[in-house]
């Protein structure tokens, strides 16, 4: 690890000034899970961290008329026992039960994990399927944009060098949605070498509108867009689903490394993406029931 | 009274608080005043001549304190094979030119760790780029560069074993099969990194600490390494962090660390980094392997002919040894009649490959254990029944190689078998496989060339009865402090808090070869038993001055009462009979030694253990996946000394085995390994790890302290071959290619299932 110059802000705005002044040279350190391992492995050496992880107010999960707010602060764990998110939204409580260990979802924040814009990481899949609004602040002002238009490349994002991420803001899923996120990896809790998040809302018996997130499918996680389209108004039986995951993989781009090639991991895409529908599909009661 | 006092009860490892509370200083831990750090400049290319290492603009730092390259060194090659000139083969710091990619060229001290790493940014290596070589099938080819000036065609070592008439054995065989296996890399990813901090004083002695399964022979080869004396070197081993292999040869840390230490008259301490430890440090060896097996009708195993080529990466290590005992192990636990083997180490220009926990036996057993399945199915013969038929029993000889004294391979089979049973029918795609394994006790090597005992042991009894065990052994984590320790306990009559052990100090303990081949248990704690033995009939003779028994009864002590075998109420308490005897001899601490070299035993190994696995897995049909569900082993390793030590190593055994056979590898590409790091090196996880049964088979090894065998590399061999014969099982697709990814799980069953049914 290269040495670096290190800040510890007070408040947001304080935050919020010193990456304007730094701009560009200076990376945000909050749980660390994803920067420390960077540092250490030379990947990065910026001249200033700057630590957010004391800052207070940016660690919440509340609820809205329209939705709930998570604090981008807010650490995996909560994400995982938190009542409100078990009650609304169960596809997040499965993500977070498989990702890494209880010791990094202790440290790890939400908002961390999307700004690393690791395309593996669990958490996009899932909150792209959920619609998810990311709330992102500098010294100029607010702005927030829908999570599919913030990543931008591997390891990048739309977020600017002066900005911080402060919220994620999560849409109310109608009455009878379902949802189901599938991950497969080398070990029970690791990495994705695939994965899907599928939310699947139901009308009469047919499907009303689909959504499919994907991870480690290329260099940003990703919405399937063309797939979901296949699905509207049908109803979720085999051949509809078998079809929607082979366009699935289909628009996905993923890249042979060390833990398969490119066409091995497309097979896992198509048989996770199958897998999250069908799973949704019955939790939402439109597909036939087994 | 019953049998013992000591050995074969639970009792809590004598290091654990210390561990268990981080107060357990290792190497990493320590620190010096005055110290400096040390940072290894290494080789990005796989292949290269040296032309110049310009150091200059490194010297100029701020902070640094030295910078030495080949140059500085008086230009010895070392090996463990000093037996062998040609086998000593590796500079540490290369002079003329580097052999993969971490091949160290230069090496710093400097006031701390960033400005080390800083100054060698700053050291300009100019370097001509040669071709390279990666894999051994096209190594061992005419025109492949040479790794080594003047060695033909990368060969390193050669080895054969034969008996019996192989050629004529295989034309009275019913059925003969011949299939091909690969076996892949595999990192000893202990957790603590190789690391030494090594002090060169003005009175020109080197002390050196460093985690170390071999103080010996750190000792012995750092003393060549940089001419000087044995006993002007003195290497501490504080609490080690794992070995598994990779620590008993003369590694980077210690040897540029001593070097630098000598130049400056200061400490300098090295530590690897995790990158390091992953690219720059040996492996377990990668083979490739074609092995014909015969039959006959009945199942009766006629003859084999194993030939192994194995990568030997750019130097020889302890790899020499893992290709006897990969040929060797082929034959295990089977009564071959006819046996041939031959096997190549070939050079490549990857990071070398050495000794790891199982020696060459894991990678031969997943072979051997495979294809006796495969012989199974074809002659329509139950897996267990085959392996009883030709399975080693008491009192076997492996012609012209070894003796097997105790074996319990049939009761394991037994057990294994009776299990399975119970098991009843399984569901869709869950499968279970077996293998069977034995392991040395220890080899009968010697090509260190040491002139020394094996192990060696002393025992002094103090006043206050507090025994001071003295031994050469060197505890990695295994257990061997613990054991021991329970040893010298039992043999001496006293109780575990009794005893005190001095381990760790070349200094003050009697040389010992270390801490590799699954030795320590039987030769080392013969050592420590004949030690305790001997102070304990000093003791006697003063207790039986002092009972005057009838002259027919036997003396013994146990959990501290001195008393007459026979009539166990009649004694004295220890500690009287402790005092007496060293009053009686002047004030003399009663002083006893014990050496152990085996003699007579073969070639191999004094002893050998055995054991059959049983592995259950499920098999996911569309990723491919394979999970553990559980695994079942009867192990027999004579007379357990120390039940928990032989839980905890069966456990990580295990962990470490079936990493090996499904998600352990170290891929390389253009020489340079592609995952050094924890995020990439897929080591199994305690979610993967599967409920574990452990059935113990009492045996009794008359070679071995109280009978006792080995315990920690035999558990690595079966894994791999269970596995892959479980997922044959589950879902009829035999993968012959370590590791058992998903991947190749998933293109086997599609060409199974497109197969023309003419071939099915």
């Amino acid at each position: 690890m290269r040495g670096f110059q290190y800040f510890e802000p007070e408040t947001l705005s304080a935050a919020c000034s010193l990456l304007a002044k730094y701009k560009g040279e200076a990376k945000v350190i909050a749980g660390g899970q994803s920067l420390l391992s960077m540092l250490k492995n030379r990947l990065l050496a910026p001249d200033y961290v700057v630590n957010i992880k004391g800052l207070s107010g940016l660690e919440y999960i509340k609820e809205r008329p329209s939705g709930i707010a998570v604090g981008a602060l807010t650490i995996h764990r909560a994400i995982e026992t938190s009542p409100v998110v078990g009650a609304r939204y169960p596809l997040l409580v499965e993500m977070e039960h498989r990702l890494a260990a209880v010791q990094v979802r202790n440290w790890g924040t939400i908002g961390g994990n999307l700004c690393h814009a690791d395309p593996a990481a669990d958490p996009p899949p899932c909150l792209l399927a959920l619609n998810a609004i990311v709330k992102l602040k500098s010294r100029s002002g607010t702005r927030s944009l829908p999570l599919e238009q913030f990543f931008k490349d591997y390891l990048e994002s739309v977020l600017a060098p002066d900005e911080l991420m402060v919220e994620i803001f999560i849409p109310n899923l109608p009455a009878r949605a379902g949802t189901a996120f599938i991950k497969e990896s080398v070990r029970a809790n690791d990495m994705a070498v695939a994965s899907a998040a599928a939310v699947v809302i139901p009308n009469g018996k047919g499907a009303k509108e689909v959504r499919i997130g994907l991870g480690a499918a290329g260099p940003t996680p990703l919405r399937a867009r063309k797939a979901e389209k296949t699905l509207v108004g049908r109803c979720l039986e085999d051949a509809a689903i078998e079809e929607a995951a082979a366009i699935a993989a289909e628009e996905a781009s993923p890249t042979t490394d060390m833990h398969g090639s490119d066409s091995f991991k497309r097979q896992l895409l198509q048989v996770v993406v199958r897998n999250a529908l069908k799973e949704a599909g019955q939790r939402a009661q439109v597909g036939r029931a087994r | 009274m019953s049998k013992y006092s000591v050995i074969g009860t639970r009792l809590q490892s004598i290091d654990a608080t210390e561990k268990l509370t981080g107060s357990a200083k290792y190497t990493t831990d320590i620190s010096f005043p005055n110290m400096l750090y040390g940072k290894i400049l290494r080789s990005p290319h796989p292949h290269a001549r040296i032309l110049n290492v310009d150091t200059s603009q490194a010297e100029r730092l701020a902070g640094v304190k030295k910078v030495v390259t080949g140059k500085d060194t008086i230009g010895k090659k070392q090996g463990v094979w000093r037996r062998f000139p040609d086998l000593c083969d590796e500079e540490i710091l290369c002079r003329d030119k580097v052999r993969y990619v971490g091949d160290p060229v230069a090496a710093v001290a400097a006031i701390d760790e960033d400005t080390a790493m800083e100054a060698l940014s700053l050291i300009k290596v100019e370097y001509e780029v040669l071709p390279a070589v990666f894999d051994p099938l096209e190594a061992i080819k005419e025109g492949a560069p040479l790794v080594h000036y003047g060695v033909e065609l990368n060969i390193n070592n050669t080895r054969h074993i034969e008996w019996g008439d192989v050629d004529e054995a295989f034309r009275r065989c019913d059925h003969i099969r011949e299939d091909m296996f690969r076996c892949s890399s595999q990192a000893h990813a202990c957790m603590e990194t190789h690391g030494a901090i090594a002090s060169f004083g003005y009175d020109g002695k080197l002390t050196v600490h460093t985690g170390s399964q071999s103080p010996y022979y750190i000792q012995v080869l750092l003393a060549e390494m940089l001419g000087l004396r044995e006993g002007d070197v003195r290497v501490i081993k504080p609490p080690t962090g794992g070995g598994f292999g990779s620590k008993f040869e003369l590694d980077s840390a210690q040897f540029c660390a001593s070097l630098l230490s000598m130049k400056l008259c200061r400490p300098v301490k090295i530590v690897l980094t995790r990158e390091e430890e992953f690219t720059a440090t040996k492996r377990r060896t990668p083979m490739y392997y074609a092995v014909k097996l015969g039959a006959k009708k009945d199942g009766t195993l006629l003859a084999k002919e194993v030939r192994a080529i194995t990568e030997g990466g750019a130097y020889t290590g302890m790899g020499a040894t893992a290709l006897y005992l990969t040929g060797f192990f082929s034959s295990f636990p089977y009564k071959y009649p006819n046996y041939r083997y031959d096997g190549y180490r070939v050079y490549t220009n990857t990071a070398p490959t050495s000794a790891m926990r199982g020696f060459g036996a894991p990678q031969a057993t997943f072979v051997g254990e495979s294809q006796i399945d495969m012989m199974a199915e074809d002659l329509g013969i139950d897996p267990m029944e085959i392996r009883r038929k030709n399975g080693m029993a008491p009192g076997y000889e492996v012609p012209g190689e070894a003796f097997i004294g105790s074996c319990g391979l049939h009761e394991c089979l037994d057990q294994i078998e009776e299990r399975i049973k119970r098991r009843g029918k399984l569901p869709a795609n869950r499968g279970i496989g077996v293998a069977a394994y034995g392991f040395i006790s220890g080899g009968i090597f010697n090509w260190f060339d040491t002139p020394y005992a094996f192990s060696a042991a002393m025992v002094r009894v103090n006043i206050d009865g507090k025994v001071d065990l003295f031994t050469g052994a060197a505890d990695t984590g295994q257990g061997a402090n613990t054991t021991l320790s329970m040893i010298c306990a039992e043999e001496l009559g006293v109780r575990l808090e009794d005893i005190r052990l001095h381990v760790g100090d070349t200094s003050i303990c009697p040389p010992d070869l270390g801490s590799w081949g699954s030795r320590e248990t039987l030769m080392n704690g013969s050592a420590v038993k004949m030690a305790a033995a001997d102070a304990k009939r000093q003791l006697l003779e003063f207790a039986a001055a002092a009972l005057k028994p009838n002259i027919v009864y036997d003396l013994d002590i146990k959990d501290r009462w001195v008393h007459l075998v026979d009539r166990p109420e009649k004694g004295m308490s220890y500690f009287d009979a402790v005092k007496a005897a060293i009053r009686g001899k002047d004030g003399e601490a009663i002083i006893g030694r014990g050496h152990y070299s085996p003699h007579r035993k073969g070639m191999v190994s004094p002893a050998f253990s055995f054991g059959v696995q049983a592995v259950e897995v499920e098999v996911d049909t569309e990723t491919g996946q394979v999970s553990l569900v559980k695994a079942t082993t009867a192990h027999e390793s004579g007379t357990v000394i120390n039940p928990i030590g032989i839980e905890g190593q069966l456990e990580g055994a295990l962990a470490m085995a079936a990493g090996y056979g499904l998600s352990e590898e170290l891929p390389i590409h253009d020489g340079k390994i592609q995952n050094g790091c924890f995020r990439d090196y897929k080591l199994l996880l305690a979610p993967d790890i599967p409920e574990t049964e452990i059935v113990e088979v009492e045996t009794y090894e008359p070679e071995g302290p109280f009978g006792a065998k080995e315990a920690g590399e035999g558990l690595t061999n079966p894994t791999a071959g269970a596995i892959a014969n479980a997922v044959y099982n589950a879902v009829g697709v035999r993968i012959t290619d370590l590791p058992i990814t998903p991947e190749k799980v998933l293109k086997a069953l599609h060409e199974k299932k497109h197969k023309k049914p003419s071939e099915a």
